[in-house]
């Protein structure tokens, strides 16, 4: 559904995406997790068409983002991580104005406006002005917003900040129920590890603008990097060398090995290397790991505190 | 088609619930005028209605004293309040604070008798020009009093020689006629007070479009309305002609507000009736310039403004300069004449001018063609500009 090619995309001189290769398969929903600043809304701004990037292509459903951008913006939306909705306004007077600005009119808005409505829990506070809404009922609404067009694929960029615990199961909830009803494509970007847990299909993980982790939530998950070793500097004729050992991973200057038959061999050989090339261990670590552990060894962050 | 009378809707619905938005757009104007109109009413008033208070002293007391004090009292001018002659200048000087008489007359011993003389006291407050003006009031009305006195007893030698004495007399101003030049050639009009707040208050009032349009559009920015928008394939320029449409309209009902309450309202309390022009193709041209024009200068601050509060401090801060530069509130012929030239470096003044000549020169079309000009030209170059600024933020 979405391929991304060697997306590159700078602020100025600062680079906030880096070769980025990533493909969404359609129906599913992908859970971007990374703290906060490693380019999850910038990724999501490029791929909805309204920031530009500096290299890479990206192609969504069969058609270019180059040469197809009011097409394939007909077939997405995005639910902002800001609540981009009016204050001022009722919510159905919110649902008409966005309804309206994609080209829906008369009945098809009604009957949009009351399916989103519904979808969202809001159809008893349509009238009521939306600054007199709580947090929870603001993000809902702003769910429903992005829900208008029927979109086959959806943006939601952080969807639950702010919000209560019931608020933000409700909002889960929904997503997974539109994603199976509808079949709708999804991305979910978060830095709240169980929500990307409990909500997502695949999960890519980025860190400063790179994509460090990627793949379906399962098999991340049950990913038991028995030993992660951190080192000072590594060589291309080290990296070349780790390459040949399957069960190992190399992440700038952190070596994570599985344990499978040959971890013993494996072990060893890692060791051997490093030493030949008189290479220091900064860190060396064997516990088990979930997700949280995992991110935080891949990136020495925490997903809340970067 | 059907998206722009959702924008209007919205707009409208935004505005119309922002008691803030429509107390700046609707009531201060109106207030200005109606304040404005009253206070300026004598500023503009040709019929002497208003009288200048003078305290008289007549320490003669003799014919030729009473005959210059009455031939004065005549003028229509002058309000004097007459104390007793004994009084000294001290006592004068302290009446004129106590009762806020600006001049007082002393009318001297003697003045029958041989060279007349008075004591004219002014206080400091009075400018120049109305000193000089009361004083060589009082010196051609002294020489004709003199002339009066040396005729009188001589009226059959005159009435000999064919020389009417009253037509002699008469006050000098009735043989002047005043006659009020305007651009359009059928009428006339005298200025009034309310003839230059309307359109000064008017065009203030429209530039001020630039605090309810920027909160809207910073807003919009800040809480990713406009990503959302951008989103959904609406272009910059849509979301610009989406600001540029409804505050026309909201522009457009101030220029008929604002007629309505100097027609109407203005008189009411006692003031002069705003009298329209001929062209309403010229007032609809120079409407729609000075509401471009205003309408992108603030789209420019909300563009360049990081928060509400930043776009409301810049746009009240240049309208007021721009207003107090334009002739808005003090009005450009009791400048001084550098101020006046300096005054066609403010938006305001092309769009003040433009005004006055529809209701106070009778102009037309035509009349207001540079001003108009001039304001869609400087629009133009801020709407470009904002166009420019918000499509390299939203990186377009």
């Amino acid at each position: 559904m979405i391929e991304i090619n060697h997306l590159y995309k700078s602020y100025g001189k600062q680079l906030v995406l880096e070769d980025i290769n990533l493909s969404i398969q359609k129906g599913v929903i992908t859970g971007l997790l990374g703290p906060n600043g490693a380019g999850k809304t910038t990724l999501v701004s490029v791929l909805i068409g309204i920031m530009a990037r500096d290299h890479g292509e990206i192609v969504i459903d069969g058609l270019n983002l180059d040469h197809s951008l009011s097409e394939i913006q007909t077939i997405c939306s995005i639910v902002p991580q800001n609540l981009a909705i009016y204050p001022m306004l009722s919510a159905y007077e919110n649902l008409e104005y966005f309804g309206g600005l994609q080209g829906l009119k008369g009945q098809t808005l009604k009957a949009r406006i009351e399916y989103c409505s519904e979808v969202a829990s809001l159809q008893s506070f349509l009238s009521k002005r939306v600054h007199k809404f709580s947090g929870g009922m603001k993000r809902r609404l702003n769910l429903a917003i992005g829900l208008l067009n029927n979109p086959r694929i959806l943006y939601l960029d952080e969807p639950t900040v702010g919000v209560d615990t019931q608020s933000r199961n409700y909002i889960l909830e929904t997503i997974k129920k539109i994603n199976r009803e509808e079949g709708t494509t999804i991305i979910y970007t978060s830095h709240y590890m169980e929500e990307i847990e409990q909500v997502s299909d695949m999960i890519a993980i980025i860190d400063e603008g790179r994509l460090i982790l990627n793949g379906p939530k399962q098999a991340i998950l049950k990913q038991d990097f028995k030993v992660s070793i951190r080192v000072c500097e590594l060589s291309n004729a080290l990296l070349d060398r780790f390459k040949g050992i399957k069960a190992a991973r190399v992440l700038d200057d952190c070596i994570l090995l599985t344990k499978d038959d040959n971890f013993n061999d494996n072990l060893i050989e890692i060791f051997s290397a490093l030493k030949s090339h008189a290479v220091e261990v900064v860190d060396f670590d064997s516990r088990d790991k979930n997700l949280e552990t995992l991110f935080l060894k891949l990136t020495r962050k925490s997903l809340r505190d970067a | 088609m059907t998206k722009i009378i959702y924008i209007l809707k919205k707009e409208f619905l935004v505005m119309g619930r922002d008691v803030h938005a429509l107390a700046v757009l609707f009531v201060m104007p109106v207030a200005f005028i109606l304040i404005m109109s009253l206070a300026m009413r004598d500023l503009f008033e040709t019929d002497a209605v208003k009288q200048i208070k003078i305290l008289v002293v007549d320490q003669d007391k003799g014919d030729q004293s009473k005959a210059f004090v009455e031939m004065l009292a005549k003028l229509g001018t002058f309000a004097f309040h007459h104390m007793d002659d004994g009084i000294g200048i001290d006592l004068i000087r302290h009446k004129m604070f106590q009762d806020d008489f600006k001049f007082a007359l002393v009318v001297e011993k003697g003045f029958s008798l041989a060279e007349p003389q008075m004591i004219l006291l002014v206080k400091p407050s009075v400018n120049r020009q109305t000193y000089t003006i009361l004083k060589n009031t009082f010196a051609a009305n002294l020489a004709k009093a003199r002339i009066a006195y040396q005729l009188k007893g001589q009226e059959e030698m005159l009435d000999y020689a064919g020389i009417d004495i009253d037509k002699l007399m008469q006050p000098a101003d009735t043989l002047i006629e005043t006659r009020y030049v305007s651009k359009g050639k059928l009428k006339f009009k005298v200025p009034t007070s309310v003839q230059q707040s309307v359109p000064a208050w008017l065009v203030f009032s429209m530039f001020f479009v630039v605090i309810p349009l920027s909160n809207t559009f910073i807003a919009e920015r800040n809480y990713g309305t406009l990503t959302r928008l951008q989103s959904m394939n609406i272009s910059t320029g849509f979301l610009l002609a989406g600001k540029l449409l409804p505050f026309f309209i909201v522009n457009l009902i101030q220029v008929v507000l604002m007629i309505l309450v100097g027609v109407f309202l203005v008189p009411l309390l006692g003031g002069d009736a705003l009298t329209m022009g001929d062209s309403y193709g010229g007032l609809l041209l120079i409407t729609t310039a000075v509401s471009f024009c205003s309408i992108s200068f603030a789209l420019l601050v909300a563009s360049v403004a990081k928060t509400t509060e930043h776009a409301t401090t810049i746009g009240g801060v240049f309208n007021i300069i721009l207003g107090a530069l334009g002739g808005i509130m003090i009005p450009k012929f009791v400048m001084p004449d550098f101020m006046q030239t300096l005054s066609v470096l403010s938006p305001m003044s092309w769009g003040l001018e433009g005004f006055l000549d529809i209701f106070l020169r009778n102009g037309n079309v035509l009349d207001v063609m540079k001003e108009s000009l001039l304001l869609l030209l400087f629009g133009l170059v801020m709407f470009s500009a904002t166009a420019f600024i918000i499509r390299k933020k939203l990186s377009l």
